[in-house]
């Protein structure tokens, strides 16, 4: 049962266009965090929607995920990428209004790799869950989301940064 | 994240809803603990209607089922795909979801996204993934949640929340 203990850290909404976003400075004072990404859209169309913690771009991000396009069901698994994939299989678009709620668990902890869970629904295309893995013992004080394909977020896009106390 | 309000029922209802929801906040969500009046086992769509409307719905969901079961589908007439156990179920089990609403007071279309259960002592257990989207310019104001022809039974609940964004911490966005 979700309690209030959300505590909100940071947001921003996509002015005109942008190809990046980056969360800074970001305290070990909490347990858990949450990041939503909220009526996103992309310029041009199905990129991926990634992220890296603390500048990583090494290829220490595995992760499976399950997907359901409206007829199918599937599930993959990539043991090694060098960007965290919280939108995969159907990323965004530009017309759809996709949301993406990402838990980063133990995000603090020096002594854990960190666990990522990620869900993204894209309407006109599927829907999809995945479990990712940052393979750092080093405390996330940093995130950077962008898409592929050198792609940007459209405008109306919104990023909210919460902070879940134990 | 803030109660905005929790229902439990004290007897056999055929609704839920939330009226005169506050327009204060970024998101919303819903958690539901149901279990409807019906004899049979298993489980039931349990659909929530935004504002008390049923159209300008679509939606795409994945499910796994009982013994190495699972696929993917659209609910057509489109509905969250959100599920109520059965009284015929394991004494006791309610239906466990969580239904996400993003940017619910926006004037652009409303993603939704919900995670659903229902789980009882054999095989007839479901999880289910739903994305949503109500394709309205109207702000959420109320959400009704019923049965698929039947009514839920006393203990059922529902708490729905608000969540609003903000900057706190020094934590920078750029």
């Amino acid at each position: 049962m979700p309690t209030n203990t959300y505590t909100a850290l940071a947001t921003l909404t996509v002015a005109v266009t942008d190809t990046q976003i980056d969360f800074a400075s970001i305290p070990a004072t909490y347990r858990d965090l949450v990041l939503v990404i909220g009526s996103a859209k992309s310029v041009l169309s199905n990129p991926a929607v990634v992220a890296r913690f603390n500048s990583d771009s090494g290829t220490n991000y595995p992760y499976v995920r399950m997907t359901g396009n409206g007829s199918t069901a599937g599930a993959a698994a990539i043991s090694s990428d060098t960007f965290l994939n919280l939108a995969a299989a159907f990323g965004i678009n530009t017309s759809d209004n996709a949301t993406i709620l990402i838990q980063i668990m133990d995000y603090s902890a020096t002594d854990k790799q960190k666990t990522v869970l990620s869900r993204s629904n894209l309407t006109s295309a599927g829907v999809e869950g995945i479990a990712g893995r940052w393979a750092s013992t080093a405390a996330i004080t940093s995130i950077s989301v962008f898409l592929t394909s050198s792609n940007s977020f459209a405008a109306g896009t919104t990023f909210s940064l919460y902070g879940i106390a134990s | 994240m803030q109660i905005i309000q929790h229902q439990e029922l004290a007897s056999t209802q055929s609704s839920i809803v939330f009226s005169s929801i506050p327009q204060t906040f970024t998101d919303l969500l819903l958690v539901t603990s149901l279990r409807d009046n019906s004899g049979s086992t298993g489980w039931e769509n349990a659909y929530v209607y935004p504002n008390g409307l049923s159209t300008n719905m679509t939606s795409r969901f994945m499910f796994g089922w009982g013994a190495g079961n699972f696929g993917s589908g659209v609910n057509s007439p489109a509905v969250i795909y959100h599920q109520t156990a059965r009284n015929g179920n394991t004494a006791n089990t309610f239906s466990n979801s969580s239904v996400y609403f993003s940017n619910y007071t926006s004037s652009s279309a409303k993603a939704i996204s919900c995670e659903t259960s229902v789980t009882q002592n054999t095989n007839s257990s479901i999880g289910a993934i739903t994305a949503a989207l109500w394709n309205s310019s109207s702000a959420i104001t109320s959400l009704e949640i019923v049965g698929a022809g039947t009514s839920f039974l006393q203990y059922s609940s529902a708490t729905l929340y608000g969540i609003l964004k903000g900057s706190s911490g020094g934590v920078t966005v750029s």
